[in-house]
């Protein structure tokens, strides 16, 4: 059917680009040990955008099997959007060579029976079941699936790919004279050995112990050690800088690379080349190749985050960086965030640990100020961990990316995000 | 049509599917958007898609987009259910055939994508202004038609249309920058678009923007809080309201389980979630488990009265269903859900509320919250506010984020102003993205602020 749309619109005077995806998933909620909710989704669709007259429209269907009137009739009515949208047309990538980028998809994902993976997330309630105690109630997710998808457009980009993706949650709630709560959430491309699923149930419970036994922290101004759950919260405060959209449209604290924003041992990547990463491909929305890209080298902006439009806008090429499905014209996205480890070894730190925070949200991109709740710290002495949550971690990311004392060597990987411990200047409510 | 009921019917004996309901949706929608006065986007869609749950004491869901896979579907979720063999229970109730329509004043279906477009220019064109470097305006509508049917024999065919304006601006001098926004919708049609006094929005916009500019850092500890409406609004949306979602409440996720009849909160306070209120940006007539939506008093006078429900926690609780249970499209299973949630308002005028404070903040619009309702916390954020003083307002603050123990907080609150308003529109994260509204006249109470001073 794509040949048939292809065919199509080789006959109009116009420049066009498809994108479509055909996927799956199955996903399984486990509430209070029981696995209480099993789904299993198809769905397929594809976007078109078309150029004309330096105009841009838009627009996409649901499903893969049309009659050739419905593609005929999709096709003139996205030429018409494009005649009255005053949307500006930037122009499509032409053809480049993408990576091969390795472990994006695993077949016993996509071969799964649905009876077998519907038994692996009963065998996940029931190892629940056995780790709990009458103060624990446990609950989680598993999700698997797959997805091929396809960029084909009128400059001869002709790229197909395929991923299967599985995601792993855990969360505990521990109840006695006061309450407790811990999570544990990973995401793989690859189907998981059980100790995952044990390791996401232990980790949650070892949290929720610690939670249970945290009240408020006397308020701090000084050095806090961020481990990666929280230094990601922060660190996306910076990251809305450095999308080409907001250079452009002078929401950004940033118009070009090269400003100091940070010690020079602070390395940040968006690298979508990375072997099995849940953020990884080999090309984008777009058809552009995904790339290995340094945001923050030698304590500078070394470069944003751009798709097509913005890249061309700016003057600057494209990263990669065009996120979407078939439903949304490409945006900007980063893929996989890597704060590259230090020489420092913070295993031992003894001080004020913030594992996690909430509330990132309510953060302002373009001043950097941030007030988070604090959801779990410890404040480790002499060996003593005394464990904290409810106080408010205010700073301004800025300041913290230039107060960084020292970066941990042990690399943490969090879905997409990879980060070792931070040490910087922040101040605890 | 017919024939669907019959092929789910037949699936159903076949798999011993005890209760299935099924959701055909059709959403037709457009969109349109501008940034510094260079349009973004500009789309016409519709989409259709099935939902389909099974239940054999616990639920299989499956959905599909291609109608091609909707036998497919509907078996998928049938031997899910099968397969499942749980042990939970769900309210069933009598059948229900009806067909309902929230019906706006003119269509935005009728109005052509040009003048929505002529819309946006409009409004970016009142928002250049000096000091602003950035602006962005977004407009979206959509229809939605549902139709559901069930294994009790119910079938509701329902149209609801939902429209939304927003628009920000970014100031900036000597390398400081600040944002204001504000955002209009409402299960309503273009007439709603027609009456917003965008000159005076706009100019609003523009002018908070430049004045937070010069704004200072807040304090921060522990002080008294005056939250203007869409504060409140926020405020019991994070703080009480997802915690009264019972499906939390089920799962031991949630500070106010077994708390039914027990004093909470401050006898000030009367907070209400109606998915009623016309026009509302979270309003429905039937939840999508097929139950009409109605309004429940959560807290009346301090106590705890109620929660919202759906089919399976109505069951549970032994409660009386008031048609919470929403999905974020078909292609989602229904979750108990807020829709329009608000603090009834009391006899304290604003004067008299700043008065109270000795050394406090005025806390003004909302940034979004978040709460873990299991431990009991939660934080919502202010665009901007104001110190106050011996009961006198003084200095502008920016980037204010407020944290506080949920029963602590509702237990702080002194004063409940006597200005109502709910018009707030906004969409609440929880897996799913549904709409919601919210709101509340200005509320006095304690809270944790952060700072940078």
């Amino acid at each position: 059917m794509i040949d048939e749309l292809i065919g199509i619109l080789e006959r109009e005077n116009v420049e066009w680009e498809l994108y479509w995806e055909r996927g799956r998933s199955g996903s399984f909620r486990i509430e209070r040990e029981t696995l209480e909710r099993s789904q299993r989704k198809f769905y397929s669709g594809i976007g078109l955008r078309v150029g004309y007259l330096g105009k841009l429209g838009f627009s996409y269907v649901t499903g893969l099997n049309h009659e050739r009137e419905a593609l005929e009739e999709f096709v003139k009515r996205t030429i018409k959007l494009a005649r009255v949208s005053e949307v500006p047309f930037p122009g499509f990538p032409t053809p480049s060579k993408v990576p091969h980028v390795k472990g994006l998809y695993d077949r016993r994902i996509e071969s799964i029976p649905f009876e077998e993976a519907h038994a692996m997330a009963r065998d996940f309630s029931l190892r629940m079941r056995e780790l709990k105690d009458d103060s624990l109630t446990l609950s989680g997710s598993i999700t698997l699936a797959v997805d091929h998808y396809g960029v084909v457009n009128s400059n001869g980009v002709r790229l197909e790919g395929k991923g299967t993706w599985m995601s792993l949650g855990a969360y505990a709630v521990k109840k006695g004279d006061g309450t407790g709560s811990g999570s544990y959430y990973q995401g793989y491309r690859s189907l998981q050995p059980f100790e995952e699923f044990e390791n996401a149930i232990q980790r949650a419970i070892s949290e929720a112990e610690l939670s249970y036994r945290a009240g408020r922290l006397e308020p701090h101004s000084g050095e806090i050690l961020l481990e990666p759950e929280a230094f990601r919260a922060v660190l996306g405060v910076f990251l809305e800088n450095l999308s080409g959209e907001s250079v452009y449209h002078r929401r950004s604290r940033f118009s070009e690379p090269g400003e100091e924003v940070a010690p020079g041992e602070l390395v940040i990547l968006d690298d979508a080349t990375l072997p099995e990463g849940t953020g990884s491909f080999s090309f984008d929305g777009e058809g552009n190749p995904g790339e290995r890209t340094v945001l923050v080298e030698n304590g500078m902006v070394s470069s944003f985050l751009l798709d097509e439009t913005y890249a061309r806008l700016l003057g600057m090429e494209s990263t990669g960086n065009a996120a979407r499905d078939f439903r949304t014209v490409p945006h900007i996205g980063t893929s996989n965030v890597v704060v590259e480890p230090g020489k420092d070894d913070l295993e031992g730190f003894e001080g004020i640990i913030i594992k996690k925070v909430f509330g990132e949200h309510t953060a302002n991109p373009v001043s950097g100020d941030f007030s988070l709740t604090v959801g779990l710290g410890y404040a480790v002495r002499n060996g003593e961990v005394v464990p904290f949550r409810d106080n408010m971690l205010a700073g301004n990311v800025f300041d913290f990316l230039r107060s960084i004392a020292a970066i941990g060597n042990r690399l943490e990987r969090r879905g997409s995000f990879y980060s070792p411990r931070v040490l910087g200047v922040a101040r605890l409510v | 049509m017919e024939g669907l009921v019959r092929l789910v019917d037949r699936l159903a004996e076949r798999y011993g599917v005890s209760y299935y309901e099924v959701r055909l949706i059709r959403v037709t929608s457009s969109h349109v958007s501008m940034q510094n006065g260079r349009p973004e986007e500009l789309g016409t869609n519709t989409e259709t898609g099935i939902g389909v749950r099974a239940f054999n004491g616990a639920w299989g869901f499956s959905s599909a987009n291609d109608m091609g896979r909707a036998e497919k579907a509907v078996e998928t979720a049938m031997k899910i259910a099968k397969l499942s063999e749980g042990n939970s229970r769900i309210h069933l109730g009598d059948p229900v055939v009806e067909e309902v329509e929230i019906r706006p004043k003119k269509s935005f279906l009728d109005v052509n994508i040009g003048d929505k477009l002529a819309l946006v220019k409009e409004v970016d064109s009142l928002l250049r202004g000096g000091g602003i470097s950035s602006r962005s305006v977004g407009y979206g509508d959509g229809l939605e038609e549902v139709l559901y049917f069930n294994s009790l024999g119910s079938e509701i065919r329902t149209v609801v249309p939902r429209v939304r304006l927003g628009f920000s601006v970014t100031a900036g001098k000597n390398g400081v920058m600040q944002s204001y926004w504000k955002s209009f919708g409402g299960t309503a049609g273009w007439e709603l678009v027609e009456r917003i006094d965008l000159n005076h929005w706009t100019a609003l916009v523009r002018e908070k923007a430049i004045s937070l500019l010069h704004a200072r850092a807040p304090p921060s500890g522990e002080f008294d809080v005056i939250m203007d409406p869409e504060l409140t609004g926020v405020f019991i949306h994070e703080a009480l309201g997802h915690a009264a979602e019972a499906d939390s409440v089920k799962n031991g996720e949630s500070i106010l389980a077994g708390r039914v009849g027990e004093r909470i909160a401050s006898e000030e306070l009367t907070v209400v979630d109606d998915p009623t209120l016309p026009g509302g940006f979270g309003s429905y007539i039937y939840d999508d488990e097929g139950i009409r939506g109605k309004r429940v008093e959560i807290i009346r006078d301090g106590v705890l009265v109620g929660y919202l429900n759906d089919r399976e926690t109505s069951a549970l609780l032994d409660l009386e269903p008031n048609g919470h249970g929403r999905a974020q499209s078909y292609a989602h299973q229904p979750l108990v859900r807020m829709s329009n949630t608000y603090v009834e308002p009391r006899d304290w005028n604003f004067e008299e509320m700043v008065e109270e404070v000795k050394n406090g903040l005025y806390m003004i619009g909302d940034k979004g919250g978040e709460v873990d309702t299991a431990s009991g916390t939660f934080t919502f954020g202010a665009r901007e506010g104001y110190i106050i003083e011996k009961g006198e307002i003084r200095d502008h603050v920016r980037d204010v984020a407020l944290s506080g123990k949920i029963l602590d907080v509702l237990r702080n609150v002194r004063a409940v102003g006597n200005d109502l308003r709910i018009e707030f529109p906004g969409y609440c994260g929880k897996g799913q993205w549904v709409p919601v509204d919210d709101g509340g006249p200005h509320v006095l109470t304690r809270a944790l602020v952060g700072g940078l001073r």
